[in-house]
């Protein structure tokens, strides 16, 4: 289940040249990235960089204009086909967690296992549950997202990804959405799935969890990728005069 | 945890409750009495003619010019009429049967238990197939009666249950259409639903029930009660469209996202994700809007039907009866209260059960 992390050859995502616009906007300017398989990545930046719409574009939630992505050796373009195999492949985490308000926890896990992978439904709802118990939330199973706490349902909605056994994670501001005592029982999860050797693309603004998983640290601002590092590097000799400014408005509280 | 103390909201007893808000001040004091004494006075009024003062049996009509209450004998003598219209007299047993087979359908689809597509399905298979079997005849032995004498509950019953079989399906095409990704597809379904939201309905009938035969070629026109009920669906299944689609503007775009990124496909998305929530959101709506196709059936007289409103008409419309139409209203008022009193509850209850769990 787990992939192991020295296959470090194998590109899970390369973006190549990747210009997207929102009508006039030109929100993704010329990208160029590589994850390796087993890598995490955290992107940050402040908002309206482009960050959320670059891992948007990676599972076509957004279509990108000009360039090429390719996820798992498979060209993400307007092939169906091609589209459902990275889907298939790669789980997103949402800011608003965007679990089913009218399923119960455990519902919410064996949909897709069900309809997509076409389980039965015991099956399904033991995969759900090894996740659940994985995320340390099995007994909420019964419920519905709306009686769980916000920290809770992103647990849940990891859980839910994880049911689908992606090789790639993307995370979208996992933990934007969630006071600040509910933080830490998210992070402690990623932590746990980054150990594991998961592939992890990660918009967040933790700068701790950036530390202390992070392969590497990616910068943007107005679209483009200002500055890339290790965590070591990127947090303590940042060389871009804009990564300066950032950081010391984010680490100043 | 042993020595907490709770601190429980001050209680309020009800007669307390009761005071504050009817008898606080002398003018609220002085309101609530005037009031309760009005109503009071109605309800004197109402249950004197009805049920005190009135006379009940068919023979006793010639007390009634003496009685002050309801003449009821008109419903005990004229019933028939209300509730079979035409229907050939010694075939009513076939009519009620139907009747009764077509309400517990109705009311066996509304419980949960029945909420699957193929449930659902072969439940109104059976029900219109038994429906129509009874109504219709000319198989097992049973004399054919053409859907020209169908009349009375039965047929304000058939019309309201065809119409939502026909509409409901047809309004949920409509709405996903109207928000197609496809603007010639969208613009297509949105002018399919404005035009038949801005016709009167009794143009709808009109037309379904006498211009098309002109039109259509004969072996596509049916009989003209068919024509009227697709009629009627095509206007129900509009007005319906709008409902759900403000039901669906309302989830948030974050829920098909999640569905995406799952790998569901577009019919898995809009029927376990979408109208699951659609449904919930514009519940009040949708329910309203089968208590006005209820109510709304009446409107087939127009075109030549004898429902039930109609055939109340023809209960008070011969010889000694013709007096007392107030009763053969307030008895059909009643009928119709029975159904859209129920039809609303139905609507609370569903929406009491379909709140747990929400956000």
């Amino acid at each position: 289940m787990s992939e192991t992390v020295d296959n470090q050859g194998v590109q899970a995502v390369t973006m190549t040249n990747v210009n997207k616009w929102f009508d006039d906007f030109h929100v993704l300017k010329d990208i160029n990235l590589q994850v390796a398989d087993g890598e995490k990545v955290v992107v940050c930046g402040p908002s309206g960089s482009g960050k959320s719409t670059l891992i948007r574009c990676i599972c076509k939630l957004e279509d990108h204009q000009k360039g090429t992505i390719n996820v798992l050796g498979t060209e993400l373009n307007d092939k169906v086909a091609n589209i459902d195999e990275i889907r298939r492949e790669v789980g997103m985490v949402f800011q608003q967690f965007n679990l089913f308000p009218h399923m119960t926890v455990l519902e919410n896990c064996t949909l897709a296992l069900t309809l997509v992978r076409k389980k039965s439904r015991k099956e399904a709802e033991a995969i759900a549950m090894q996740f659940l118990e994985k995320v340390r939330i099995p007994e909420q199973s019964v419920k519905y997202p709306g009686e769980l706490s916000g920290g809770q349902q992103q647990r849940v909605a990891i859980a839910r990804s994880l049911c689908m056994n992606p090789k790639i994670l993307l995370f979208d501001e996992p933990t934007s959405a969630l006071d600040p005592e509910m933080i830490s029982e998210v992070l402690d999860v990623m932590v746990t799935l980054a150990e594991e050797g998961m592939t992890m693309v990660c918009v967040t603004h933790e700068m701790g969890f950036a530390r202390r998983v992070a392969d590497r640290v990616i910068f943007m601002d107005e679209g483009e990728i200002v500055e890339q590092n290790t965590p070591q590097e990127f947090f303590d000799n940042p060389t871009n005069e804009r990564t300066q400014l950032f950081l010391s408005q984010i680490l100043q509280h | 945890m042993t020595d907490t103390t709770y601190h429980l909201p001050p209680q309020i007893s009800f007669s307390q409750k009761l005071k504050n808000s009817l008898f606080a001040t002398p003018f609220d004091f002085f309101l609530t009495l005037i009031c309760a004494a009005l109503f009071a006075l109605l309800l004197y009024w109402f249950i004197d003619w009805a049920f005190i003062s009135s006379i009940w049996r068919a023979e006793d009509e010639p007390l009634c010019k003496e009685a002050s209450g309801a003449c009821w004998s008109v419903i005990d003598a004229r019933h028939r009429i209300i509730f079979f219209g035409l229907f050939p007299f010694e075939e009513h047993w076939r009519s009620t049967v139907a009747c009764v087979v077509m309400i517990a359908t109705i009311v066996a689809s509304c419980v949960p238990w029945f909420w699957t597509a193929i449930r659902l399905s072969a439940l109104w298979l059976i029900g219109f197939s038994i429906f129509y079997i009874l109504m219709h005849g000319g198989v097992f032995g049973l004399s054919v009666i053409t859907p020209e004498r169908w009349g009375g509950l039965a047929l304000t019953i058939f019309i309201f249950a065809a119409v939502s079989i026909i509409g409901m399906p047809l309004s949920i095409v409509l709405a996903l259409g109207r928000r197609s990704k496809l603007p010639v597809i969208a613009k297509l379904f949105g002018l399919f639903i404005d035009f038949f939201r801005s016709l009167p309905l009794l143009t709808i009938l009109f037309t379904a029930a006498v211009i098309t035969p002109f039109v259509l070629p004969g072996w596509l026109q049916g009989d003209k009660l068919y024509r009227v009920i697709f009629g009627f669906a095509l206007f129900f299944a509009a007005y319906q469209a709008e409902n759900i689609r403000a039901g669906l503007q309302a989830i948030p775009l974050g829920q098909d996202e999640a569905g995406l990124t799952l790998g569901l496909k577009y019919w898995h998305r809009v029927s376990r994700i979408q109208l699951p929530q659609a449904f919930r959101n514009s519940l009040p709506s949708i329910v309203n809007q089968f208590v006005i196709t209820f109510k709304e059936t009446s409107i087939v007289t127009i075109v030549g039907f004898f429902e039930i409103l109609a055939s109340g008409s023809a209960a008070f419309g011969t010889g000694k009866w013709t007096v007392h139409y107030i009763e053969v209203y307030v008895f059909i008022g009643a009928i119709y209260f029975i159904f859209v009193f129920s039809l609303s509850r139905y609507g609370a209850y569903l929406e009491r059960k379909l709140r747990v769990g929400h956000v």
